[in-house]
């Protein structure tokens, strides 16, 4: 489904990503797990076209979309839930979920029934439920979380790329994050994670990429990665 | 007590077209951070097209055209002065683009209407309403119901359509606005029509009050501009209150003291603003950022 080849990228003339190529099958979950710095959200953020690709291939779907504005990418079904959140604040939950759903509304892609996706997304996270009329600037930070995520997934993305869902929250709630991802898995979302808990993004994952210096340095099925010492030394001991 | 509720009236006029021109500041503002310092020029020339119009087509006609020539030149303007600006996050291009741009708008109404005021024709009947014993001319309240009815209109669109609300999500935060499938640039140029528009708006309904003419943007906007900083650049109906404190103000004095200071509290207040908001005026720091 999307396949990246020696991707390399950065912020104006500083090189973050060297050659970064890896590939998210359709029907996958994978995850990009890596210490802070690695370059996993410079990553997503080229993936998802938010900067420019200095060189490399993103090809989604069959085409590649390496240099497409971002709103072009979105309309070929990659949605991103950006690492922090970015709501729009000033605007209801319902209008935040409304708007994952903009190229469907606007006919850029295909409508399909938004009113029941949008039920869909209420039932996996009760809690938005509750609150559909109320501000997102007003959320706490975990409902936050989980409305990104389910703005994300009104695109009915064909690729889904999470930057750290469980960041900032609660242990009771990181542990609600993962069993939603688990869930969306089961429905066979395509889906990029990347996380700072490493063993329980590798513990959901079906296959693993391994980030260090903006360089793809080990990558496995999720079940041998976690039981390779070298990566348990690495990023066991930072987060169960 | 009788000529103070007049000159209240003709205050409260004048006040609701600096309101409506600041409101067309905070609608690029919010998007783009940026501001059509040509927005007094787009307003004389929504007017002075009008006027052209006008003879052809007659006034309700003529209404629509105005509003889309604004549209236009607003788009122009945004392309033209404001794009590459953004694009390379310079903090000052713009600033001088759009100024530029103002003045070569100017000329060219010089060229084409000279500079001469000129008499707008009014919709309306020009004799005024005796209304509890003070005179009001119904183009003085035609101002005050269009002005209201153009803001709460950009209001509904933006609160109940879901273009709207994309405009609303690009001013929250334009990266996150990308990632939903909205075109954020185009989002910017759409604000910046129509806030040439809301402005070329202002321009015809105040012509039959004031006279037109290519000399009549520079004070308008520079003036409105002091109201959008003091009425707040990011949203909100300050404007219209701080609008109307000026209007209110500028013909008290124009009555108390002398029509030559009319234009004096206005430039008051803008000089008070730039002293005392010297750096933070754009929220530069804003666009520093990401
Ligand atoms: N906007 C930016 N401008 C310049 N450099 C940046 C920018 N964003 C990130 N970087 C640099 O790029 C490198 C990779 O950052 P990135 O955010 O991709 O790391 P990460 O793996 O997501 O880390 P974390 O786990 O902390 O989120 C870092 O050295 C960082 O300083
Ligand atoms: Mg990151």
């Amino acid at each position: 489904m999307l396949k990246v080849e020696k991707l390399v990228a950065g912020y104006g003339k500083v090189q973050v990503l060297h050659d970064v190529s890896l590939e998210v099958p359709e029907g996958t979950l994978v995850t990009l797990i890596g210490s802070n710095g690695a370059g996993k959200t410079t990553t997503l953020r080229a993936l998802s076209g938010m900067i420019a690709p200095q060189s490399g291939r993103i090809v989604m779907d069959g085409a590649d979309i390496a240099g497409l504005p971002t709103h072009a990418i979105t309309r070929r079904g990659m949605a991103h839930s950006p690492e922090g959140r970015r709501v729009f604040s000033t605007l209801s939950v319902a209008d935040n979920l409304l708007l994952g759903a903009f190229p469907r509304v606007t006919g850029a892609r295909p409508k399909g029934d938004v009113a029941a996706d949008l039920e869909r997304m209420y039932a996996l996270f009760p809690r938005l439920s509750e609150r559909r009329t109320q501000l997102a600037g007003t959320l706490s930070g975990g409902e936050q979380q989980m409305l990104a995520m389910a703005r994300a997934l009104m695109l009915n993305p064909k690729v889904l790329l999470l930057d750290e869902p469980s960041m900032g929250l609660a242990p009771r709630l990181v542990e609600e994050v993962f069993a939603t991802i688990a869930r969306l898995k089961q429905q066979r979302v395509t889906m990029l994670l990347v996380e700072q808990f490493a063993m329980a993004a590798l513990e959901v994952a079906d296959f693993g990429y391994v980030l260090e210096n903006g360089r793809v340095t080990a990558s496995g099925p999720a079940g041998v990665l976690r039981d390779d010492p070298a990566v348990r030394a690495a990023y066991l001991g930072q987060h169960g | 007590m009788q000529i103070l509720a007049q000159l209240l009236v003709s205050g409260i006029a004048v006040g609701m077209i600096y309101g409506v021109i600041a409101f067309g500041y905070q609608l690029t503002f919010a998007t783009s951070k940026t501001l059509n310092f040509g927005q007094g020029e787009a307003l004389m020339l929504g007017s002075l097209v009008g006027l052209t119009v006008v003879s052809i087509t007659g006034y309700w006609i003529m209404l629509p055209i105005v509003l889309a020539f604004g549209l236009l030149q607003g788009s122009v303007v945004e392309r033209l002065g404001v794009r590459q600006a953004i694009k390379t996050k310079s903090e000052s291009g713009w600033i001088m683009a759009t100024i530029a741009l103002g003045i070569i708008f100017k000329n060219m109404a010089e060229n084409i209407w000279g500079r001469d005021a000129l008499k707008f024709p009014s919709p309306l009947p020009e004799a005024p309403i005796g209304f509890m014993g003070v005179n009001v001319l119904p183009m003085e309240i035609a101002i005050v119901v269009g002005a209201l009815a153009l803001m709460l209109a950009v209001e509904f669109f933006n609160r109940r359509s879901i273009y709207g609300k994309a405009v609303v999500a690009t001013a929250n935060d334009r990266d996150a606005a990308g990632l939903m499938g909205i075109n954020t640039s185009l989002v910017i140029t759409f604000s910046y029509a129509l806030s040439s528009m809301t402005a070329a708006f202002a321009g015809v309904l105040v012509a039959p009050v004031t006279l037109t003419g290519a000399n009549m943007g520079g004070a308008l906007g520079l003036k409105a501009f002091a109201v959008a900083i003091i009425g707040g650049l990011s949203s909100g109906m300050g404007v219209v209150v701080g609008g109307l404190i000026l209007g209110i103000t500028e013909t008290l004095t124009g009555y108390y003291v002398s029509t030559g200071y009319k234009d004096v509290p206005g430039l008051v207040l803008l000089l008070l603003v730039l002293s005392l908001k010297p750096s933070g005026l754009f929220g530069v720091a804003t666009i520093k950022k990401v």
